[in-house]
Parts: structure tokens; sequence; C-alpha cells
């Protein structure tokens, strides 16, 4: 049966529909039962017993993007991602994970890593990294530990934001390191995927390998591994986004940045702004240098629209997340900048697989690559 | 239950992806914003005119009853399939097919969204005037059908006065349209007006052409604080009364503010009794001017504190403690009923006066949002579904409280609309031979009675 504080949650729905104004997957699905006042609808005829977890239900919940903008709009205060990933988790409990995620899932149960390859393989990205020594990837004690995650360490499209966080780091003398092969998955996509009790594993290690290198911070550059960590992980460290720590070092002085004539957007990542809670600190470090132009986005920081990346979607239903990330762009476009830029590599892979699909002169960056840029003493 | 046959017939029309008969999809088409949930036996999502023609030939061939649905966003019923058979969904008819600047109007299909069509004209420079809460959700079409008002009501009316012209689907399947894109028209009955707030009794609209007006290049928000209710609700009517059109005049009342408060919300000082939340627009020298005179007026007549915008963004502030209010009342209690009696403007205070004493007497919660400038009052009344014996006690209270407002002068409903929320009280508004016309004109549209029965007719 489900969870009484799920029942909770859905009970509180007066249906007044205002959530499906701010949901993306929904107005591109057109169903009702696919919105969130119908998922609400849906986990209330499970939870009292008047329908079965059918394969209908499946699919229906794993075309949410968890990118939470109905949680903002929600009048009532319902905590609707809640209810939608106790109900995968439900339907997995029932009925097996999503088949189009079943895959993923046993991959990272073997290579604790997303994309299946071996986690040895975790640190390939440095190949290609000129200007931080070796050795700094392999202390046996560090202040900081920087925690890449899966999609920055093994998508080639992305594993410039490491690099690129990485001289940041090292070129502003911060006494770094990372986990290397022993970086595991953050868990996310497992709990994304109605399985969070399979991450007590990754937990445990993750924790222990923070614990046992000294470290007084963790520093992310993904928000879904910040995130995780902040919510499920009960770390005694202190968890920073990059953009938190990289904006501190800015104000602080420790990062003199030059002239970059520019005008840009910014996409706040679900998982760090409306989710995460970090709105300002892209912004400040956007506006720290001289001569970028910020325009907003019309949805911006709470009001933020999903890229199409969220929620495992791109697994079970990739035309629904290129469509998504299509709105995505031609709100982009609407700036008029040439240049988007987000602090989240799953945003970056999205955005520029879609301006590439489309054939689009848009420039996507991670805000790091625009720091580093800025940057006059590393090349 | 549905003949197959016509099932079948359903589907060809539309394609197996629109006509939808799953226990998931039945469940989620059951609801609209009011309580009461009704299951249909089909959803069907037509892409033009000519389905909508197929389909309404083989409803009313085989007298199946079709509801027409916009986003499900009123609270009164209207779009629950009362009596089964057919829910109809527009939500892939959202084309917005014409801006016409020169004529200051567009032509939309019924499930364009309220907001993205007001968008769409801001470009031109326009405006679409109807502002209802939901409009970042709710369809054109389903306005249209409810009549559906807004805080700009005081000044520029309601959806009724916007809609110029319909082309509507008939029961048989016959089409006809009505009106045009004229402002003026005085040929035959007006059956745009009438089939504007008909709640989908009289025909199918596939098509609407709104008015559009210029859009005031300026606006100035107030907001101010009485002490005292009674003083609040006799300078709305003063104001009114004085001259100056507001594009806004909305009040809100101690037990709605003590609950924005605690929610986390604006806070307002302790002895604070009422707000009025104020908003002219207009040329800016003319604002200007309102603005100053609406301020003295709030001040001669007891306001503790008044405040002016200075900027859009202290104008959002202002308007925060409104927009919040709803959200922060309904999370409350487990429900939360919405109401909507009108008076006219100069028996506001009369009115108020009944909702308190009306709330006291039947141990209630009953806390007031009303768009005060156009006499259109939200009781919004806290309580739980489940207490059989507090729902009896509401029941008598409504009906004190509508008995009181159409001695008044005033009606049921000023901008929510009838469905089945408030059908059995209709009689206190309307004599039986009202009624008896209302059911001829019912007659000569839809003789089969399929159009959403079970409605208030």
């Amino acid at each position: 049966m489900i969870a009484h504080d799920i029942a909770h949650e859905f009970d509180q729905c007066i249906k007044c529909g205002l959530c499906l104004a701010t949901c993306p997957a929904c107005k591109e699905l057109l169903l009702e039962k696919y919105s969130p006042r119908g998922k609400v609808q849906l986990a209330r005829y499970y939870g009292h017993g008047d329908l079965e977890l059918s394969d209908q239900y499946r699919d229906i919940f794993a075309k949410c993007l968890l990118c939470g903008a109905c949680n903002v709009t929600c009048p009532s205060g319902v905590d609707l991602k809640k209810v939608f990933l106790g109900m995968r988790e439900e339907i997995a409990g029932r009925r097996g994970v999503h088949p189009m995620v079943a895959a993923a899932v046993k991959s990272l149960a073997e290579s604790r890593n997303i994309s299946g390859e071996d986690n040895v393989e975790r640190g390939d990205w440095k190949e290609a990294l000129r200007g931080v020594p070796e050795e700094v990837f392999e202390k046996q004690k560090a202040e900081v530990v920087y925690f890449v995650g899966c999609v920055a360490s093994f998508y080639p499209m992305v594993e410039s934001i490491p690099r690129n966080l990485a001289l940041i780091l090292h070129g502003s003398g911060v006494n770094f390191t990372i986990l290397g092969g022993e970086e595991w998955c953050c868990g996310f996509p497992l709990i994304g995927a109605g399985v969070p009790e399979k991450t007590k594993e990754l937990i445990e290690h993750n924790l222990k390998k923070v614990r046992d290198l000294g470290a007084k911070r963790v520093v992310f550059s993904c928000p879904s591994c910040y995130r995780t960590w902040r919510e499920f992980y009960g770390a005694e460290v202190e968890l920073l986004h990059a953009t938190q720590l990289v904006e501190k070092m800015i104000r602080e002085g420790a990062i003199p940045l030059r002239r970059l004539e520019m005008t840009v957007t910014y996409h706040d990542p679900c998982d760090l702004g409306r989710n995460g809670g970090v709105f300002e600190a892209p912004r400040q470090i956007l506006n720290s240098i001289p001569g970028i132009t910020l325009v907003e986005l019309e949805n911006n920081r709470a009001k933020s629209i999903c890229c199409g990346g969220g929620g495992n979607v791109e697994m079970v239903a990739p035309h629904l997340s290129s469509a998504i990330a299509q709105k995505k762009l031609e709100e982009i476009q609407r700036t008029g900048a040439k240049t988007v830029v987000t602090s989240c590599q799953q945003c970056v892979r999205t955005i520029k697989g879609q301006a590439r699909r489309r054939k689009l002169d848009l420039q996507v960056m991670d805000v790091m690559e625009l720091v580093l840029q800025a940057i006059p003493s590393v090349p | 239950m549905i003949p197959k046959q016509a099932v079948d017939a359903f589907r060809s029309i539309v394609g197996e992806e629109w006509c939808l008969d799953s226990p998931e999809d039945l469940a989620t088409y059951s609801y609209d914003a009011f309580l009461p949930e009704f299951k249909p036996d089909v959803v069907i999502l037509p892409g033009s005119n000519e389905e909508i023609v197929k389909i309404m030939k083989v409803a009313s061939h085989e007298g199946i009853p079709v509801t027409p649905r916009g986003a499900g966003t009123n609270i009164c019923g209207g779009s629950v399939a009362k009596k089964g058979g057919l829910v109809m969904a527009f939500q892939r008819m959202n084309r917005i097919l014409e801006i016409d600047s020169e004529n200051r109007c567009a032509v939309v299909e019924p499930g364009v969204v309220n907001a993205d069509l007001q968008k769409a004209v801001a470009a031109s420079n326009l405006m679409y005037p109807p502002d209802p809460a939901s409009m970042f959700v709710s369809t054109i079409g389903g306005n249209v059908a409810l009549n559906a008002g807004g805080p700009r009501g005081v000044k520029y009316g309601v959806t009724r006065d916007y809609v110029l012209g319909l082309k509507v689907v008939l029961a048989s399947g016959e089409v006809i349209r009505t009106g045009g894109k004229t402002l003026k028209n005085v040929s035959g009955f007006d059956l745009t007006r009438l089939l504007c707030g008909s709640e989908g009794t009289l025909g199918i609209i596939t098509e609407i052409t709104v008015k559009l007006v210029p859009r005031p290049p300026a606006k100035a928000t107030l907001q101010a604080i009485f002490l005292n209710l009674e003083d609040a609700a006799k300078t709305v009517s003063a104001i009114i009364g004085a001259g100056i059109v507001p594009t806004t005049l909305e009040l809100i009342d101690r037990v709605v503010l003590d609950v924005i408060g605690s929610y986390g919300g604006a806070s307002f000082r302790k002895d604070a009794e009422a707000l009025l939340l104020i908003e002219v627009d207009g040329e800016p020298s003319l604002v200007e001017a309102q603005g100053k005179r609406i301020k003295e007026f709030c001040k001669a007549r007891g306001a503790a504190e008044v405040e002016m915008a200075a900027s859009q963004d202290e104008a959002d502030k202002l308007w925060h403690a409104r927009r919040t209010a709803f959200g922060a009342v309904a999370s409350l209690r487990p429900n939360c009923i919405v109401e909507d009696a009108t008076v006219p403007v100069k028996r506001l205070p009369d009115i108020l006066r009944k909702v308190v004493e009306v709330a006291g007497k039947y141990r209630l919660k009953i806390g007031v949002l009303a768009h005060a400038g156009d006499g259109n009052l939200h009781p919004l009344i806290m309580t739980d579904l489940r207490d059989k014996e507090e729902m009896e006690r509401i029941d008598r209270a409504l009906e004190e409280i509508y008995e009181a407002a159409i001695a008044m002068g005033g009606t049921l409903s000023g901008e929510h609309g009838i469905g089945i929320a408030k059908k059995r009280f209709l009689s206190m508004e309307f004599s039986d031979a009202s009624m008896e016309i209302m059911r001829g004109i019912k007659r000569a549209f839809d003789p089969q009675n399929i159009l959403n029965p079970g409605s208030f007719l």
C-alpha cells in the first residue's frame, strides 16, 4: 500500500489545474493523464484501491521530468514530486523498473556508473587536460573533493566541464582532488527509477572515500549529484555546487577576470535552481565578468522550464525530451543572445544536442567555460 | 454505456490516439475544479470543426451525451460528464488563427489558452481584457462557455463583452455562425451573447472571434489598509460613485489576511480588518492624477495606511498578497468552497456584513476575497467535505447568503457559473416563466438534450 505521507499529499490536491500551466511534459502530450493534476488523481485512485498499476501507469509516471515546476505552482502546497517519486517506487516494486530504464539500473549495479563503462575509465576526461599535474588527482589527503559525476565523466560532449573546473580550482590554489575510479554513481538515477533502496551501498561507499581523504567539503559540477548528496547522504562535510565555490572565490579576489564582450542568457537547471535553491551564484559569476551582458530568459529562476533532460525521460521517451528541448531553444532564441550559459552538464548536453539537430547557430556553455575564458593567466 | 459501433465510429473520425476509454483516461477526465466527479464513457479530442460535425452526427443519432471541456478549471461542475457519454476536450484545437490589428480582433480555436492569447496580442500592442485567475491554464472556449470574468472586470467587463462572433456545431451536427468581426450588429437575436455563458448546453463552440483593445500605456497600483471592514466597503462604492473607473478594485478581509500571514506570505498590521488593492490604467498623466485622487479618497474614508507602487516590482509586491490568498486559504483545511454571490456595488457593505453574520451564526470559517469594484464577492468557506454535519451548516449558510444577495438586486453567480453547484438555488433568481423560456431555448438548440445534460437546465 502507498505510504501514508504520500496519501496525505494527494488528498491536499484541490484539482484547480494551475499546475498544467507549468508542466512541460503535459503541454507536449496534451492529455490530462500526463498532467501533474492527472497523475495526482491516478495516485489517489491507486492509493484508494480503485485502479491497478497497469502498463499505462508505468508509462505515465515515467513521462515526468521530475523538474518540480508543478510544486512551485501548486497553490495548496502539494509536494507533487514526492507523489511522483513515490509512485515510481511503488510501480518499480510491484511491476519492476521501466524496461527502458532497467538496463541502466542493471549496468549501474555492476559498473557503478550510469553509462555501463569500466569505472576506472572515470578519469578519462583528464587525458586532454593540460596544466594540472597528475599528482593533484592522486592525493591521499585533500581539503576539497570534486565529485565529478557520471555524465561529465563518460560523455565526450561534456567532458570539458570537469577539465575547466579542475583548471580553475588548481589555478586558484584550491587543495582539491577527485575520487577517480573510486567515485561511484551518486544514486540519483536510481531514485528516479523508483529503486532508492539500491542507493545505500553507493552512498556508504562515497561517504567513506570522502572521509578517508579528510576532506572538509565536496564540490559538484552536477546539480543532481549535489542535490542527491544534500537530501540523501547525511554528509558531515560542507556541500557546494561549483558555482557557489567559484562565486565566493571571485568575490574574495582569488580569481581575477578580464573583459569579455558578450551577450549571454542563462538557463537555470531544475536541480540547481528550483530544486537546489541556487539562483544567484551563477548570475553573480556572470555579472562579475566585465563586458558580459546577461539577458534573462522569459522564465527564469524558480520559473525556469526544464531543458527536457530531467527525470530519465530521455531514456523512456526521447521524442518527448527533444520536443521539450525545442521549446527551450525557442525561448533562448527569443532573448536574442547567441550564447546560452548554464551550470549543469545534462542541460548542456540536451540543449546542445537539440541545437545540433536543428543546425542552429547557438553556443551552449557551462558557466565554468566562460570563467576560464575570462581568466587572463590560464590558456 | 455507448454502443460499440458508436465508439468505433468515433475512433475512425479522430484516430485511435485521440479517442480514449482506458480506465486511466476516464479517471483523469472525471473531474474539474469543482467537487463531485463523474466518469465519462469515452474521451474524445477532435482536431477540427469537420471532425466535430461528424462526431455530433453520430452522437445525436445514437443519443449519446456530449460534455465539452476546456482545461477543466471551472468551479461549478460545468465540464464533468454528469450523465456519462463523451467528454470532448479541445487541447488539439489550440491555434490562434488570426490577429487582425486593423479590425482590432482575433480569431482563435477554442483550445487556445487565455494567457497565450494575451501574450500574442500584446506583441501588436493590443490587449484581451478578460483575466480569470485560471488564465494561465483555462482556454478561450471554456472562458466563453462560462462567461469568465476576472479582476479587470470593473473597468473592462467580462468575456461576453469581448466575443464578437462564434462558429458553433449544433447537437445535430449542423454548423452555424453568429456575429462576425463587426463591433456593431443588430441583425436578429444576439446568439453570440446567448451562447456565451451557456455552459456547453447549447452547442459546441469551434471558433471564436474576440474583440481587442489598445494596451494601456501606464498603470498605477495602490494598497490601502483599513481598520474597519465597513469603511473599506464604503470606500469602494465611493470611488466608483465618484466617477473613477479603476481597472481593478480588490478587497481582502481580515480572515484571509490572517491566513496569508500564517502561510508565510506578506504580513499586515494586527488590527487590519480589510485591504483594498486598487489599480488604474490609461495615459500616464491620467493614471498619476487618478492614483493621487484614490489615495486621498482612501485616507478621507479612514484608511490607516495607503501605499502607491513606484515601480513594477513594487506593484508585484502589492499583488503578492492577493495572488497567494487563495492558495493560502485552500491549504488551511482539506477543502475550500469558493462562493460567487454578486450584488450591485453600492450594496457591498451590506452583503459583507451578511457574510460575517452568517459565518458567526453557523460557526463557519469564511474569509472574503472580493472583486469589490463590481460587487463580485468570493466568500471562501474553509471546510472538510467529510464532515457531514458541517456541510449541512454550510448549505444553510449559503442559502441565506444567496437570498440576501438576490434581495439586494444581485445574482447567485457573478462569474463562476451555475453548473451543478447552484442548480438547486436557481428558483431564487428565476421565475417559472423565466426557466421555461430557458428550457425552450435549450430545446430549440438541442431537442434531444445531449449537450452537457445534467447541467443547470
